[in-house]
């Protein structure tokens, strides 16, 4: 029994558990019963050690304590440091009871301290994410800097070598980034580069979406999906901007080529932009938003083999090189979007043909519609 | 400093429990401000070469040193470049100095094939008598000799020589200056007695329990928990504490993955994984009850080159919560209620040590104040970031306190400079091998060892 856990079991100052301790030891030795108590000492003082004054705090078995304390030159304290009933070979179990004691309430280790500091306050959650998010956006900002304001770059996890907790704030970043030139479409900027990002943290061989063979192919699918989607959406902008006021999207004429798809983007579209800065959320939907994708792969997959036996092999060829050509008048994203693309796009061919071929119908399906809306 | 205080009621708890135990309230952080910027590294590019740091030091040191040598050898001494020398002509000549050793241990050496050569096991000291002087500046090299210690100076040291060329083309040295102490801070120190700890080398994980008991008496005479109630007020004097370095021990550095095969290794977690656990726990007691400054060390898990880089606060979950927690950069410089702390872990000293015939720590460290530097064989056998446009290792202000850790054992020395300075000197032992801290009396510059012990199988002495 050490002071220490004495003090913390009842629950009282370690003073007064000291105190407690001598006086148990006072009365059992004046009682005179047969059970042998063992107790150590505190003592601490001063010692004159190699010609100037050395301050020592040693604890000391009861037959060394005299010895002790005339060593010392002067005495500052002599406490009780603990009661055993077995005489102890060296100082092992105090420490360890001591350890254990301490370790079951370290949060609460100095409430029964004679010093009080006001200082030491545990910083709030929101301090520390603060400070988390401060070193995060120091870091973040500079690879602003590095990589040329290309906020789909910086939303790419891989290419800044970041974690892919950085996506949300690279994503925040280019908001405040383009937050002066374009206002209206930050709204829908956050959706297609919020859907990126996790596509894109699912690309990567990053933690989040990680596992499964499917769930990778059906990021890649997913990401070339976004990513083709996501160039028209930027050039259409007003029709982006009615989109996420809208919850479901039907009767919009968007050169969206899955009706369902645009409705399923708009409401993940509005989670996403519900949520802040949780990377955890994003996580969630990418992977709530690859199921949904997978389903609708599906889906799309029928519609795809229906018109692929419509039309002939030769506009296979004419809409890759015009998918290129499209993307080009688009805006600065654009070539760092064809280099993820076509990283993805040697991926899904290296993949099977199927894959392939689904890309190409894809970007062509797209067109078609485009064409006809145009 | 405590005993005198403490001595009244030093008996006071061999008593039977009173009615109400006094808390003392730990006295308030007054005026602390963490100077250590220049020693916090940004964006880090490893693409440049050292020569930069070598340059930036000469231009930076090279005013300094050229007043300190009007003032010692009179307003009309010539300063003459190398490549301005002539022969026979009295002058003066700012520059780098190297020593070319024969027993330091090159890499290239050790690599090239026609030598063939087994790597050298590290020696204590590679001194030798015949090491060379040569001094350097931006264009030329010359060889010294003459009136210089050889054995006592170190590579990349800036300094002034006066003396003349001979014919055979070696510079005989008369007399040589250092950049000597750098100007004064004011005083703004307490008007009452404050204390700041020092501790360093606590090397947890090693796997012997000796010293923790001694840990967890530190712990409780900062925390308030021990000696009567006379020390607990002393201690609540205690206004900060400064851990400087070698929180993990030397033990924790072995890496079996490297030797051992992976399915030998495969479960099994670094040492200092365990080791980082119980800094924590011993941190949040800390933490709780006074400012803590963590310095990291040569075994802590941080990058190796000078400046080492604060540790990551995800590795303290439990302390890091509190405020009080500070993790700084491994040179460390910060104003504590008003006075100047300058320190290291002690690589650089221990550096020196190697390649000078110093062998004080002491002596070492009033030597490095005095050249100026906190550590000149930086880059040449000490790792160090390559700076480009500055160094930060030179000092421009004069501490107030001015420590170094992991020192073999404890040495302390008040220097008085010739502007007025006053610099404490303090060499903190390591914890792990002598169970001692040191209390640093802010109110008169004066420091004292306050050492630990329980009690082991055998008796004390």
């Amino acid at each position: 029994v050490t002071y220490k856990w004495l003090s913390y079991t009842l629950g009282v100052h370690v003073n007064q558990a000291k105190q407690m301790l001598y006086d148990y030891v006072e009365r059992k030795r004046k009682e005179n019963s047969g059970a042998q108590l063992h107790v150590t000492y505190l003592v601490a003082g001063d010692l004159i050690q190699n010609g100037h004054v050395c301050h020592k705090v040693a604890v000391v078995r009861e037959d060394k304590l005299e010895a002790m304390k005339s060593k010392l030159a002067t005495i500052a304290s002599v406490h009780v440091y603990s009661i055993q009933k077995a005489l102890l070979k060296d100082s092992g179990p105090l420490y360890n009871t001591d350890y254990d004691i301490v370790k079951t309430n370290l949060h609460n280790c100095s409430k029964f301290s004679a010093i009080q500091c006001a200082a030491a306050v545990p910083r709030t959650s929101a301090e520390v994410s603060q400070a988390q998010t401060s070193l995060q956006a120091c870091s973040q900002t500079q690879s602003d800097m590095n990589t040329v304001s290309v906020p789909v770059v910086n939303g790419h996890g891989p290419s800044t070598a970041k974690q892919s907790s950085q996506q949300p704030k690279g994503i925040m970043g280019m908001f405040a980034a383009k937050a002066a030139s374009k206002p209206q479409d930050t709204n829908k900027e956050t959706k297609p580069e919020a859907k990126e990002a996790p596509g894109v943290s699912a690309v990567s061989s990053k933690p989040p979406a990680k596992g499964n063979i499917m769930n990778n192919f059906f990021g890649k699918a997913a990401m070339n999906k976004l990513k083709v989607n996501s160039v028209p959406e930027q050039p259409k902008e007003e029709k982006e901007v009615v989109k996420p006021s809208v919850p479901v999207a039907e009767p919009e004429s968007s050169p969206n080529t899955v009706v369902e798809k645009p409705g399923k983007k708009t409401e993940s579209a509005r989670i996403q932009q519900k949520d802040k800065k949780s990377k955890m959320k994003r996580v969630d939907k990418s992977d709530n938003e690859e199921e949904r994708d997978l389903e609708n792969l599906k889906k799309k997959r029928k519609r795809i083999k229906q018109l692929q036996s419509d039309s002939s092999d030769e506009e296979d060829v004419p809409p890759s090189p015009t998918p290129e050509e499209e993307k080009a008048p688009s805006p600065p994203p654009v070539p760092a979007l064809k280099t993820e693309l076509e990283p993805a796009s040697t991926e899904v061919s290296a993949g099977g043909r199927k894959r392939k071929r689904k890309r190409v119908l894809k970007s062509k399906m797209f067109i078609d519609e485009e064409e006809g809306c145009m | 400093m405590f005993s005198e205080r403490a001595a009244p009621t030093a008996q006071g708890l061999l008593a039977p429990p009173s009615a109400e135990a006094s808390t003392f309230a730990r006295v308030p952080v007054s005026a602390y401000a963490d100077c250590s910027q220049p020693f916090r590294l940004g964006e880090r590019s490893f693409s440049r070469q050292y020569a930069h740091i070598y340059a930036a030091r000469l231009i930076e040191m090279r005013p300094i040193l050229e007043e300190r040598a009007r003032q010692k050898w009179g307003n009309g001494v010539a300063l003459r470049k190398l490549c301005e020398l002539r022969v026979g002509e009295k002058c003066c000549v700012v520059g780098t100095l190297f020593k070319a050793m024969q027993l330091q241990p090159s890499i290239l050496q050790e690599i090239s094939e026609e030598h063939n050569l087994v790597p050298q096991p590290p020696l204590p000291k590679y001194i030798h008598p015949s090491d060379e002087l040569i001094l350097e500046d931006e264009l030329q090299r010359i060889k010294l000799e003459g009136a210089v210690e050889v054995q006592r100076l170190v590579t990349g040291t800036i300094f002034a020589v006066y003396g003349s060329e001979q014919d055979d083309g070696k510079f005989l040295v008369e007399d040589h200056c250092f950049a000597n102490l750098p100007r004064p801070l004011p005083w703004k120190g307490p008007r009452s007695d404050r204390f700041v700890l020092l501790v360093s080398g606590l090397g947890l994980g090693s796997g012997s329990g000796e010293s923790l008991l001694s840990m967890q008496l530190l712990v409780d005479v900062v925390t308030g928990q021990l000696g009567a109630e006379g020390e607990q007020s002393c201690a609540a004097q205690i206004s900060r504490v400064i851990l400087a370095g070698n929180l993990l021990s030397q033990n924790t550095q072995s890496r079996d993955t490297i030797n051992k095969a992976k399915y030998l290794t495969k479960k099994t977690q670094a040492a200092s994984v365990e080791a980082v656990k119980m800094l924590d726990e011993i941190l949040l007691q800390l933490c709780t009850s006074v400012p803590v400054d963590v310095m990291p060390g040569e075994f802590d898990p941080t990058n190796y080159t000078l400046p080492q880089q604060p540790l990551h606060h995800c590795m303290l979950p439990l302390a890091s919560a509190y405020s009080t927690l500070r993790l700084v950069t491994n040179p460390y410089q910060a104003d504590v209620d008003g006075i100047r702390f300058l320190g290291t872990s002690g690589q650089n000293v221990s550096d020196i040590f190697k390649y000078s015939s110093m062998d004080d720590y002491l002596e070492i460290l009033e030597w490095t104040l005095l050249a100026g530097h906190l550590s000149p064989t930086a880059p040449d056998t000490l790792g160090c970031y390559p700076f480009y446009k500055s160094d930060p290792f030179i000092l421009t202000d004069c501490p107030h306190v001015y420590f170094c850790g992991n020192a073999p054992r404890f040495q302390s020395k008040l220097l008085e400079g010739e502007d007025g300075q006053q610099v404490l000197l303090v060499t903190v032992p390591a914890f792990s091998t002598t169970q001692t801290a040191c209390l640093v009396n802010l109110h008169n510059l004066s420091c004292q060892p306050i050492s630990f012990s329980g009690f082991g199988a055998e008796d004390d002495d």
